[in-house]
């Protein structure tokens, strides 16, 4: 059985700001709405944790993964290194302004990626047992609405009538309907579409032009959620984290599939950064991925799929950088099943740790109603002290 | 809705205006299976429809000559060799080697001309089920794969479309099995005593076929299984670029569809699922056909099949029948498909369509064109979007770059404002500029709509737009419930 929950090392929070300048963080709360906000970015395809943030003090990484390790990555402290395409982050982390949890996962260990992308956004103790999402029922309980930068609105966010989404259209020969029509068609409708077809009508005549890739979504979202009336929560997916094959590109470890979407999350974050201005004191950002990858390299240059990975979170409301672990070691006999790295934090944790700090909610209601684990370790102060 | 719309709606495309209504549907969807699939479509908005010219269906040999000169043409650009370098040379080397447009608009001419209606639904289900998503790497063979890898195969037995599409080169690149070698194959060896060579097992296809086209997780297999089934697989498939003489010669195959390189190949017998697999070429059909017959994954699709066309909720008996049929029939899908269209039609729920099924219909409802012909597929028109673009922004194309599970079943997954207002936009694009032949209530009798429908239509006044956006976004038309 895996160890889910923190075991016998205490958690240690390895100092990185240290090496860089420390910053001075500010504060603010916004009233009348939740203390802070979230954004979640969504990592599918399983993001190899041990590349993201390679554990370079541990004897067995070069010995296991030499061909897949980031030649040119930069050192946070004496045993964990930063992908070198997280430059953004890396100044972040500089100011105190970011933290990453590693050897995490939800507990999930079949390595199916559609079963384990509907247990980290639904939040369910088992795969499909849940029609909601961890943030739809939180947000739900605290009352206020988030957006999906989506075409599609993901289960992560079902569970609360005043969400929604938005993405650019692009469509040629047609107009935007009038918000009356549209009003009209929704109540031909029953309940659930109706509602739908109403915040058409709401947002029928706004014209937002945002370009459609996940940084300037990230932009325009931190945005809208800088404003008084906007979303708490948005949720942004970055693709293609399925690196079976050419991880790197052979001869030059730092460049390759994964190294070009670490891009893409650096620049995420930094388009939220951007778009937040002064809420980036109230905001945390954190990502989410189904699982982490094989220790061993695979015969492509490439990782199957694993069991902990890495989560990495942003944001002014932290408490100072780190790297936050109980880190089970590589080995063999320290490998889950003798292959993926060991879960020893149980990343709902410092999902519900996100909650209680941006919503206000208490943990333990956010343990049992959230994600029906009453008994859920509470890593607050590990993230947040 | 009138029994032939009905019908049409749920496992079919709907009729168009000039289509006569089949008196005896039951007979009509028999007939529907069993008919020729010429791929129909138009050369520009005004002429008749016709056949596809020939020259833009080309085989896979073709297609695999049009990448590789894609590719040399694209590093002369790069070096600026021959010309190459001119934009009016790069869309010249787009437009003779890459197939993705003309493919796609080929797609969306079928499903809006093609009188073989039922038989393009099936083709949008398999398709869906063994998804090849656009990688670059797979983009000139993604149509090739939906026209003989599904369409050409729906009158065999699953096991055959198993096979075909789990050995077709798009499926083969798309989950990396090109690259995979038995880690105790004569490669593997050889490369490990070099020094700039990486060779070895890739488990990605080995674990979808389980986990998505066949058994699916409630099987329980183990990761040992999908070992198991990689190192069967490993040595099939090559790249794209490769060419046929060499490919003859380094793998025995006569063309990319039937490509094993021997040298790459896990030598011995294996074991899946407690099944014993033979080495060599011969494996991979036995490991299909063991996995086509396999109880997991006849309730697996039975299942699928059931969501897709007959309910969200399907009931434990509708999906024991189709698994009778298709336990009774060994697999065959005329047999077991027809099981499902008898549920469907009898089901009393609305079906929620997906985009493109919706779109289709609308077009053919109002005897629209809507698309370009195949003629003016690279010429920009401000009313007119590419096939490409309308997929894209309806949120469902087959030529997308998306995960190996497809499309969902599941109605929530399409339930969204930004989804809904694609609807009301599309409607209105296609009510403006898809010359459309038969006004709002044409359509309505034509159809014989619900009452509530005809209200809802003329509760938003005399503009015929409204009217039009109102009757495709109703309930009835969208495959959703009336309070």
């Amino acid at each position: 059985m895996s160890k889910l929950t923190v075991g016998r090392r205490s958690i240690l929070k390895a100092g990185a700001a240290s090496l860089f300048l420390a910053g001075m963080p500010t504060s603010g709360f916004a009233k009348g709405k939740p203390p802070g906000s979230i954004s979640v970015i969504i990592l599918e395809g399983g993001m190899d944790g041990l590349a993201t943030i390679p554990p370079i003090g541990d004897p067995d990484l070069m010995r296991m993964r030499k061909s897949i390790s980031p030649e040119g990555y930069l050192p946070l402290n004496d045993f964990f290194g930063l992908h070198p395409s997280l430059k953004f982050y890396a100044q972040l982390m500089a100011r105190g302004h970011a933290s990453a949890v590693h050897a995490t996962a939800f507990p999930y260990t079949k390595r199916s990626h559609f079963e384990g992308q509907n247990i980290i956004q639904g939040g369910g103790l088992s795969p499909f047992s849940e029609k909601t999402g961890w943030l739809g029922r939180a947000l739900d309980l605290a009352g206020a609405a988030g957006r999906s930068l989506s075409l599609e609105m993901p289960l992560i966010l079902r569970g609360h009538h005043e969400n929604d989404n938005f993405y650019p259209a692009s469509i040629r020969g047609s107009g935007r309907p009038s918000a009356d029509l549209v009003e009209m068609i929704a109540m031909g409708h029953q309940m659930d579409a109706a509602q739908i077809f109403t915040k058409v009508a709401n947002k029928s005549e706004e014209n937002v032009q945002v370009p459609r890739d996940p940084a300037s979504l990230a932009k325009y979202a931190g945005q809208a959620m800088a404003q008084v009336d906007g979303p708490v929560v948005s949720v942004i997916r970055v693709e293609n984290f399925d690196t079976h094959a050419n991880q790197v590109e052979k001869g030059d470890t730092d460049s390759g599939r994964l190294a070009r979407q670490l891009v893409v999350v650096d620049d995420v974050i930094a388009g939220y950064r951007r778009g937040l201005g002064k809420a980036w004191d109230d905001a945390i950002i954190l990502t989410l991925t189904e699982f982490g990858r094989t220790v061993a390299v695979n015969g492509t240059l490439g990782t199957e799929h694993g069991y902990a990975s890495v989560g990495l979170l942003a944001g002014g409301t932290l408490s100072g950088s780190g790297i936050v672990t109980d880190w089970p070691g590589l080995s063999k006999k320290d490998q889950f099943e003798k292959r993926d790295l060991m879960a020893t934090i149980d990343y709902r944790s410092v999902c519900a740790a996100c909650l209680e700090k941006s919503l206000g909610l208490d943990h333990d209601l956010i343990a049992s109603q959230v994600f029906h684990q009453p008994d859920l370790p509470r890593v607050f102060e590990h993230l947040f002290a | 809705m009138n029994k032939q719309f009905r019908i049409a709606q749920r496992i079919g495309l709907m009729f168009r205006d000039d289509q006569d209504l089949p008196q005896d549907m039951e007979a009509w969807i028999g007939l529907q299976l069993q008919a020729p699939s010429p791929a129909m479509g138009i050369a520009n908005t005004r002429a008749k429809v016709s056949e596809w010219p020939d020259e833009l269906q080309p085989n896979l040999a073709k297609r695999a000559g049009m990448w590789r000169r894609n590719r040399a043409l694209n590093d002369q650009a790069r070096e600026g060799k021959n010309g190459q370098d001119t934009e009016a040379a790069r869309k010249a080397n787009i437009r003779e080697n890459l197939m993705r447009s003309k493919d796609e608009l080929k797609f969306v001419h079928r499903n809006v001309y093609g009188a073989d209606q039922v038989k393009l639904r099936l083709t949008a289900f398999w398709a869906n089920h063994f998804t090849i998503g656009n990688t670059f790497d797979t983009s000139n063979i993604i149509g090739h794969a939906i026209d003989e890898g599904i369409l050409a195969k729906l009158n065999g037995s699953f096991s055959d479309m198993l096979y075909g599409m789990t050995s077709h080169p798009g499926m083969l690149t798309y989950l990396d099995n090109i690259h995979s070698a038995g880690e105790r194959s004569e490669h593997a060896k050889h490369c490990r005593r070099r020094k700039d060579c990486q060779s070895g097992l890739n488990d990605n296809l080995g674990r979808e076929v389980l986990e998505l086209h066949t058994v699916s997780v409630a099987a329980g297999y183990s990761e040992d299984d999908i070992r198991g089934a990689a190192q069967v697989l490993a040595g099939w498939g090559t790249d794209f670029t490769e060419e046929l003489s060499n490919m003859r010669k380094n793998t025995g195959g006569s063309n990319h569809w039937n490509a094993y390189k021997k040298r790459w190949a896990e030598p011995g017998t294996k074991k899946v699922m407690g099944q014993t697999i033979p080495a060599g070429r011969g494996g991979l059909r036995k490991l299909t056909d063991f996995l086509a017959n396999h109880d997991h994954t006849i309730n697996h699709l039975s299942t699928k099949l059931c969501q897709h066309f007959v309910s969200d909720n399907p009931s434990k008996d509708q999906i024991e029948s189709v698994k009778l049929a298709w336990h009774q029939s060994n697999g065959d899908l005329p047999t077991i498909h027809a099981q499902v269209f008898k549920l469907a039609i009898a089901a009393p729920e609305a079906k929620f369509l997906w985009p493109m099924t919706w779109l289709f219909q609308v077009i053919r409802l109002s005897g629209a064109t809507y698309f370009k012909g195949w003629e003016d597929f690279d010429n920009y028109n401000d009313k007119l979007m590419s096939s490409k673009s309308v997929l894209e922004e309806l949120g469902q194309s087959f030529w997308s770059s998306r995960q190996p599970n497809g499309y969902s079943n599941d109605k929530a997954e399409w339930m969204s404002a930004e989804m809904f207002e694609r609807r009301i936009r599309f409607a209105d694009a296609i009510y403006r500029n898809g010359n459309t032949r038969l006004p709002v209530n044409k359509i309505m009798d034509r159809i014989g709509v619900a009452e509530q429908t005809r209200v809802l239509v003329t509760s938003v006044g005399a503009s015929p737009r409204d009217q039009f956006i109102t009757l495709m976004c109703s309930p009835e038309l969208m495959g959703l419930e009336y309070v």
